[in-house]
């Protein structure tokens, strides 16, 4: 079964999504997308780790390249998150900039395949009216559209509110 | 306490005085001792650090209306990116607590707990 989550910044999508992912049997993998960046990111990649110490996760680090992940047997995998995967698919650390939405769906897809579950964690990062630069946008309307097909393409869909699940399409697993 | 969100503008204010609160009886962005804090995000975008420790005071209010701040592209200035976790996470707590909690979208209330 697949699963998308969605919503803002602290609405408790992770523990969530970590939540979900306990119902389901082991093995149980968690591929981190983000970079560390300072102090800030170690301290959120920190909070994440002691959610995740108690639950039997094996951590793969990929911050790009998920198509190149071989779990050596099914289970479960929580993505995490697709927003830090296209901006790192999108921009290199010169600034340098690329279409990632091909890559990301075919590799996401991949990875899919060789799971029995696999939970995507995203963002809703088009619901403001800032004035931000050409390439800030490309990167709003290629995790937007990105947000729409692997909502099509899976099982169920679930928007966080507060820490509340909104569902919206499909159901939770049992 | 009810919890009541939802964006900017959205209508949570009339929501609030629908409920039979007068306009005396709400404290907009400040804590003291009327039963409705309207406003909470401009407390806790103000001071990100200082948010977990409102709870208490918060769970003793007869309803707590904050904007929902969390959507859109994460900002590149340190300060609001934090204020705007903290201010999430210290709305999933109130939720925890929260009797009730309403989320408004374009004046229309919708109950998603309780």
């Amino acid at each position: 079964m697949n699963i998308l989550l969605t919503g803002g910044s602290g609405c408790g999508k992770s523990s969530f999504a970590e939540s979900l992912v306990m119902k389901f049997p082991l093995p149980r993998w968690y591929v981190a997308t983000m970079q560390s960046y300072g102090a800030e990111s170690e301290m959120k990649i920190a909070r994440h780790r002691a959610m995740r110490a108690t639950k039997g996760f094996e951590t793969i680090e990929s911050q790009t390249d998920v198509g190149k992940i071989r779990l050596p047997r099914g289970g479960t995998v929580l993505l995490e998150c697709l927003c830090n995967l296209t901006a790192n698919e999108m921009f290199d650390a010169e600034g340098n900039e690329r279409d990632p939405y091909e890559k990301i769906l075919r590799e996401v897809r991949a990875l899919s395949r060789q799971a029995d579950n696999l939970i995507l964690v995203t963002n809703d990062v088009g619901s403001d009216a800032e004035d931000y630069s050409e390439s800030t946008l490309r990167y709003v309307d290629t995790l937007g559209r990105l947000n729409a097909v692997f909502a099509a393409e899976f099982d169920a869909v679930f928007e966080l509110v507060c820490g509340i699940p909104i569902c919206l399409k499909g159901e939770l697993p049992q | 306490m009810i919890l009541v969100i939802g964006a900017r503008a959205s209508g949570k204010r009339a929501y609030v005085e629908s409920l039979g609160y007068a306009p005396g009886q709400i404290a907009d962005g400040v804590l003291d001792d009327k039963p409705v804090l309207y406003n909470l995000q401009t407390i806790t975008m103000a001071d990100p650090e200082g948010a977990p420790a409102l709870l208490e005071c918060l769970k003793t209010k007869e309803v707590v209306v904050c904007d929902e701040v969390g959507s859109g592209v994460i900002p590149l200035e340190k300060a609001r990116r934090l204020g705007r976790e903290a201010t999430g996470r210290l709305c999933c707590q109130l939720a925890k607590e929260a009797a009730k909690v309403v989320r408004l979208v374009a004046g229309i209330p919708t109950v998603i707990k309780g």
